[in-house]
């Protein structure tokens, strides 16, 4: 039995099976009218959006252009303790005039017919306002206080840039809860960071299978060998699964172990126990954070993956491209006052990461053929059982029940 | 550093024909013991940060790529075909040679059309080391700017 979620006649006919909280149909995956209601209802709405981290502007006129949802974006040191995010689209004609990932400047100009802006997004100039030889020129009631860029409402939050579009979103303290609070001061704890690279990839699936990946814990130790035989992320290791209050954020918490032979490896299949690095240095791992964990995985809702897996710490950005794809951001960091050893430490790691990783190429790939086998049947749906039914963190990772959460959560914004 | 063009160029010639032939194992020997292999974003490369999309700083390094390659990754089966410039020495002093180049690794997948995966000018130093000429160093630096979801094998 399905539940209906729409009229049921006409085009926008749609369906929830009736396993609501452990079952998901493919077309949330593949319907643009999904996709184009999920950009108005979570991107552009009450929600925080990752924009960036505070010390990739070190100066005042420093900017970098993002995407955020569809829409272009830029982030600016407009003043000595202040960062504006604003729409990078001229108020006049909409052309999206910063066209670098970088740059600096005193006022942001659109090439177009030159129109000036300051750095908070205000308008300041606009050639022949006043017209030549008394012709021409804007209409007496033209008010350039009424044209500034789309300024976004912005909290920098200990070294991260969030931003969001909607008056609506409560402070960012609120927006993640106290659970998740915690688990994000854990790492930025306020250390000024610094960036030690980029990875950008384009993966052909659905934006929201990423939140699903880092969200679901039974697959790192099964898809990810790597993982499993080094000991990094395994089903048997003590480890944890939290979500907020709405479902809609996420962590994974586990803790190395050892290259060894438990009970749990019969289930996994590519354990390979005689495996072994000729050069082990990319596994010199230091236990840095506070407790026994070597691994926090957070997915924020709906923008960002905040990773700190061993000594690897990345944020990485989702900027969806229709409902088949989405642009991955990997902005790879590390403390101000980290030594030279820890941050070649952290940049060895980062083979284990990224479009070329030993473990997260394997993510990209299994998305991409998600996406492949949903595609063609959106009136199917994909199962969420394992731990259950139930929503709630958990003491294990056997188990969906962050990605249930999230789809609860989903549901509720989208109304359906 | 007496190294004949000749020579550099019947190095390529191997070092691509292994890559393209898939032929992995035999790729780390292309590197002395000690050796320096990036893949690097450009943007990371011009603005100092040594953070790359692969990195090796050994031979033995290079073998762990293969190995993690080959033992536990998971990817879509995929033809990579790489297209080199010709050589260009860019300098030589008593110890090695250094050449520049550039390249371009094209990806079939099943089903797909051929996308190009780097558009890359590759920076290499290259030395005699025994009876056979081997990398020191190689560092691809790449324009892509977004790479179409996973660069699977070396370049
Ligand atoms: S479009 Fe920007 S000034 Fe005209
Ligand atoms: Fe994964």
């Amino acid at each position: 039995m399905n539940i209906p979620v729409r009229p049921p006649e006409g085009e926008n006919r749609r369906a929830w099976p009736a396993d609501v909280d452990a079952a998901v149909p493919y077309w949330v995956y593949t319907d643009p009218a999904i996709y184009a209601e999920e950009l108005q209802k979570i991107w552009y709405a009450p929600h925080w959006l990752y924009v960036g981290l505070e010390c990739e502007l070190a100066e005042v006129g420093d900017w970098k252009t993002t995407t955020l949802g569809e829409k272009p974006c830029v982030m600016v040191r407009s003043g000595e303790d202040e960062i504006s995010v604003v729409e990078n689209r001229c108020a006049h004609k909409g052309v999206k005039f910063c066209q670098t990932r970088t740059g600096h400047s005193k006022e942001l100009i659109c090439p177009y017919h030159q129109w000036s802006y300051a750095l908070n997004g205000d308008l300041q100039g606009v050639p022949f306002r006043r017209g030549v030889k008394r012709q021409g020129g804007m209409p007496s009631d033209f008010d350039p206080k009424d044209h500034s860029l789309n300024k976004l409402r912005v909290e920098v939050v200990n070294g991260v840039v969030w931003a969001t579009f909607s008056d609506e979103t409560p402070p960012f303290r609120e927006y993640l809860g106290e659970k998740f609070w915690k688990h994000y001061t854990r790492v930025y704890d306020g250390r000024k960071l610094e960036v030690l690279g980029y990875n950008r990839q384009h993966i052909p699936a659905n934006w929201k299978q990423m939140q699903e990946n880092i969200k679901d814990p039974y697959h790192a130790g099964l898809l990810h060998v790597f993982f499993a035989t080094f000991g990094l992320f395994r089903a048997d290791q003590k480890s944890a699964v939290d979500i907020d209050d709405e479902g809609r954020h996420g962590i994974l918490i586990s803790r190395k172990g050892e290259q060894e032979k438990t009970e749990a490896m019969a289930d996994i299949r590519n354990f390979q126990g005689d495996l072994v690095l000729e050069d082990p240095r990319v596994m010199d791992v230091v236990q840095e954070f506070p407790g026994e964990e070597t691994v926090g995985m957070i997915t924020i809702f709906p923008s960002v993956i905040l990773q700190q897996q061993v000594n690897s710490l990345t944020t990485r950005q989702i900027v969806p491209k229709g409902p088949g794809g989405f642009d991955f951001h990997w902005t790879h960091w590390c403390y101000a006052d980290d030594t030279p050893e820890m941050r070649l430490r952290r940049t060895r790691q980062a083979n284990l990461f990224g479009p070329a990783g030993f473990v997260s190429a394997d993510d990209g790939e299994v998305l991409e053929m998600t996406q492949q086998g949903a595609a063609g049947s959106p009136d199917e749906h994909f199962i969420l059982q394992m731990g259950g039914r139930e929503i709630a963190p958990t003491d294990h990772q056997v188990t969906e029940t962050a990605v249930r959460g999230m789809y609860r959560y989903w549901r509720k914004v989208m109304g359906l | 550093m007496i190294i004949a063009r000749d020579e550099i160029r019947d190095l390529y010639d191997a070092y691509y024909g292994v890559l393209d032939d898939v032929d992995l194992h035999a790729w780390p020997d292309f590197f002395t013991e000690d050796c320096l292999y990036r893949v690097i974003p450009r943007e990371n490369h011009e603005a100092g940060y040594t953070l790359c999309t692969m990195q090796a700083e050994s031979r033995g390094m290079l073998k762990d790529r293969v190995t993690g390659l080959t033992r536990t990754q998971m990817y879509a089966p995929r033809y990579y075909r790489r297209f080199p410039t010709a050589p260009r020495v860019t300098a030589q002093d008593e110890a090695s040679v250094s050449v520049r180049h550039n390249l371009l690794v094209v990806q079939t997948l099943v089903d797909k059309q051929s996308d190009i995966i780097l558009s890359a000018v590759c920076h290499d130093r290259i030395v005699r080391d025994g009876d056979r000429l081997r990398f020191v160093e190689r560092v691809v630096v790449f324009d892509s700017e977004m790479i179409p979801n996973s660069l699977v094998y070396p370049a």
